[in-house]
């Protein structure tokens, strides 16, 4: 639980930043270079890079080079964590109940 | 509002658990509302609880603290009841703290979580609905415009990590 906190901070941290999210936006339609990307960002491509770098860092995206191409992809996997949140409350509340049945019915027996 | 109103649930917000429990109705609160019994069920094992506070009427503060050593613990819930209704039902909500202050912020996602207990031939029917604030999370999502589809993958995915912290759980301890 504390780690997947500690996850889940780090990919809002992430996505705190209006620039990384419109990374994230744009790879959500399909893998893309760094030189593409930097060119729709009002910045310089080292100012650029540490934007990808934290996305990379935390996860939420993947890089590759070929030859000179820097590719970068979402990491769907990590926004899973962010999406089930009603996944994981459930699954804390039935563990819960599995839990306080079992209290009560080895009391009773 | 009136204590007895039971509003309805938001399917994308909320969860619901109905259980027919082996044991009297009178035991069942008593696991909740005393502190030593909650402490033995409350958190999973091997963590261990503290009940720091259990006073169960509206109003009144429910705070637990967990340990992984025995030694250091930390917060786990800061809570306050909302409704009591003795052998019936209790509502807790952790939007506001045992001290009533409102607690701001992301985490830990804002819900209201109500149990409610009726007698049943085979021992206790037990209910809760918990009802969740919209996390910012969601609103997140929404905003980074995803696909319906990836929606579907992961829900399925999260199906079956599920089942498989599910089963897990039941062999704690």
């Amino acid at each position: 639980m504390a780690q997947h906190s500690a996850v889940l901070d780090g990919v809002f941290v992430a996505l705190a930043d209006p620039t990384r999210r419109a990374v994230v936006r744009r790879l959500g339609s399909g893998p893309a270079s760094v030189g593409d990307l930097a060119r729709d960002a009002p910045m310089t491509l080292p100012s650029f890079m540490k934007h990808v770098r934290v996305l990379e860092s935390n996860g939420l995206i993947r890089t590759a080079k070929s030859g000179r191409v820097r590719t970068c992809e979402l990491n769907r996997e990590r926004f899973a964590l962010v999406e089930d949140w009603l996944t994981e409350q459930r699954t804390i509340w039935t563990a819960r109940t599995d839990r306080l049945e079992r209290f009560v019915t080895e009391e009773t027996s | 509002m009136n204590p007895d109103m039971n509003p309805d649930m938001d399917p994308d917000l909320d969860l619901s658990i109905d259980r027919i429990i082996r044991a009297p109705r009178k035991q069942v609160w008593d696991a909740w509302t005393q502190p030593a019994r909650l402490a033995q069920w409350w958190v999973p094992a091997p963590t261990l609880c503290r009940v720091e506070r259990l006073d169960v009427r509206a109003g009144g503060g429910f705070v637990t603290l967990m340990s992984d050593d025995g030694e250091t613990y930390v917060p786990h819930l800061d809570a306050c009841f909302l409704v009591v209704d003795a052998y019936e039902r209790i509502v807790f909500t952790n939007a506001i703290d045992s001290g009533w202050r409102p607690v701001g912020g992301p985490a830990p996602v804002a819900m209201t979580a109500e149990v409610v207990l009726r007698d049943h031939p085979d021992g206790t029917d037990y209910r809760v609905t918990v009802r969740h604030a919209d996390p910012a999370s969601r609103e997140l999502h929404a905003e980074l415009g995803f696909a319906d589809g990836w929606g579907t993958t992961t829900a399925q995915l999260a199906d079956v990590a599920e089942r498989a912290t599910t089963a897990e759980g039941r062999t704690e301890g």
